[in-house]
């Protein structure tokens, strides 16, 4: 039977991790809101740049150069695989399912007789792919801190990935993600970031065809088309930043909020004995009391 | 007279948005006055001065671009810049700094940023008129 001060000790090292994990949630909840307010800050320029891209791209027919990041390079045979993890764990599966999702992807690409090739971003990726597929990282990105340099990181990435697209290093690129649905829960995405999935803004680029395709371009529509492509590459990318780190801090929300609970549970089962032992100790000197006076 | 309605966004937040007289905007061949009514334009965009003015042709809010796009139609204007700083909050000697920084450099980045930043030292020096 354990003593009755290892109980207590055990009970108090709960509650201290008890009040830990309690405040990691409220911090959490607070920068959630925050990393809330820059996405959705930044969602009047993507939407803007995206109206403007899909009203330009069918003008695009297949070209050289810039043109390539819509047209694509007429391969499919060489990929890379961007995983966007946090940079810190705590935060349930929020790390391991990008992991996951990544390696499955890898895998299945693999298997159909693809180059895949990885830039991990964020430290929980980077570590895990380090580990399983270690010469397969070309490049990894970690302590990004999205919520304070903004889109300057997303600018570095998005460099470094159309440096290698056009020396011809890869055909598609891929980023795997934690989109962001609601507070407590995020959804695995893959996104096709280069050549750039125009499919999706299909539907408005009819519309907006039929409604006002009477733009005069200054200086012309190429001109401004080979401008607009680069950015919307690390727009994008930092659209996905700004979604998964929302996305991390309402996961470790969560997982804080379940781990104070269950730090509650078990503080409340080892009070519970704790009491319980102590009556025993009680009842065990009353007997030997008791029996020792009756031997007299 | 009417009102343009005016949004400066960067990808970061939404700079500025209320309706105005007239705005100059620093477009790739040159300045494009746009006034309520203007056809539809895209345009890209060179570093430079971003000026708003009111209705009645005073300076309301000057801005500096790093370049980016400008959506233009009859009812509305929308500036799309990469980065946005107010004009009065740059600083002339620092920008000069700047230059001198990475005027020895020669890799393509800093050559790009060096335009940008001669481009901010012009739009800080070079007068303009507060109204219209």
């Amino acid at each position: 039977m354990p003593s009755l001060k290892d109980i207590k000790t055990q009970i108090n090292s709960v509650g201290s991790t008890r009040k830990i994990t309690s405040a990691m949630k409220m911090v959490a909840a607070s920068k959630l809101r925050r990393s809330q307010e820059k996405a959705e800050a930044a969602r009047p320029y993507s939407s803007r740049l995206e109206e403007m891209l899909s009203s330009l791209a069918s003008s695009a027919a297949s070209g050289e150069g810039i043109i390539k990041l819509l047209t694509g390079t007429g391969n499919d045979q060489n990929y890379i695989v961007v995983p966007v993890s946090a940079d810190r764990g705590l935060c349930g599966g929020f790390n391991s399912s990008i992991n996951r999702e990544t390696f499955k992807l890898v895998k299945s690409l693999e298997g159909d007789g693809k180059n895949v090739q990885l830039i991990p971003v964020g430290k929980k990726s980077r570590d895990f792919f380090n580990r399983v597929m270690k010469d397969q990282i070309i490049e990894s990105f970690v302590d990004l801190n999205v919520s304070s340099t903004g889109y300057e990181s997303a600018l570095n990435i998005s460099n470094k990935l159309q440096e290698f697209y056009f020396d011809g290093k890869f055909d598609k690129c891929i980023l795997v993600f934690n989109k962001f649905k609601s507070a407590i829960s995020q959804e695995v995405t893959q996104q096709q970031l280069i050549p750039l999935d125009v499919s999706n803004s299909k539907k408005e680029e009819e519309k907006e065809n039929s409604s006002n395709a009477i733009y005069d371009y200054e200086p012309d529509e190429e001109t401004i088309l080979k401008d607009l492509l680069p950015k919307n590459v690390s727009i994008q990318i930092f659209k996905v930043f700004l979604e998964s780190d929302a996305g991390e801090q309402g996961a470790r929300m969560a997982a804080m909020d379940n781990a104070t609970r269950n730090a509650g549970e078990m503080i409340d089962s080892l009070t519970l004995k704790y009491n319980r032992t102590r009556q025993a100790f009680i009842t065990k000197e009353l007997i030997e009391i008791i029996s020792g006076a009756e031997s007299i | 007279m009417a009102t343009i309605s005016f949004d400066l966004v960067s990808p970061e937040n939404l700079i500025f948005n209320d309706e105005v007289g007239t705005i100059i905007v620093p477009g790739k061949d040159g300045d494009l006055g746009v006034l309520p009514g203007h056809t539809q334009v895209m345009s890209s965009l060179r570093p430079g001065r971003v000026m708003v003015y009111s209705e009645d042709k005073n300076l309301v809010k000057s801005f500096f671009v790093s370049g980016g796009f400008a959506e233009i139609n009859p009812e509305k204007c929308i500036v799309l810049a990469e980065s946005v700083v107010e004009l009065n909050s740059l600083d002339k000697s620092s920008i000069e700094k700047e230059i001198e920084e990475l005027g020895s450099k020669e890799d393509k980045e800093s050559l790009e940023q060096l335009s940008i930043a001669k481009a901010k030292l012009e739009a800080v020096t070079v007068s303009f008129y507060d109204k219209i």
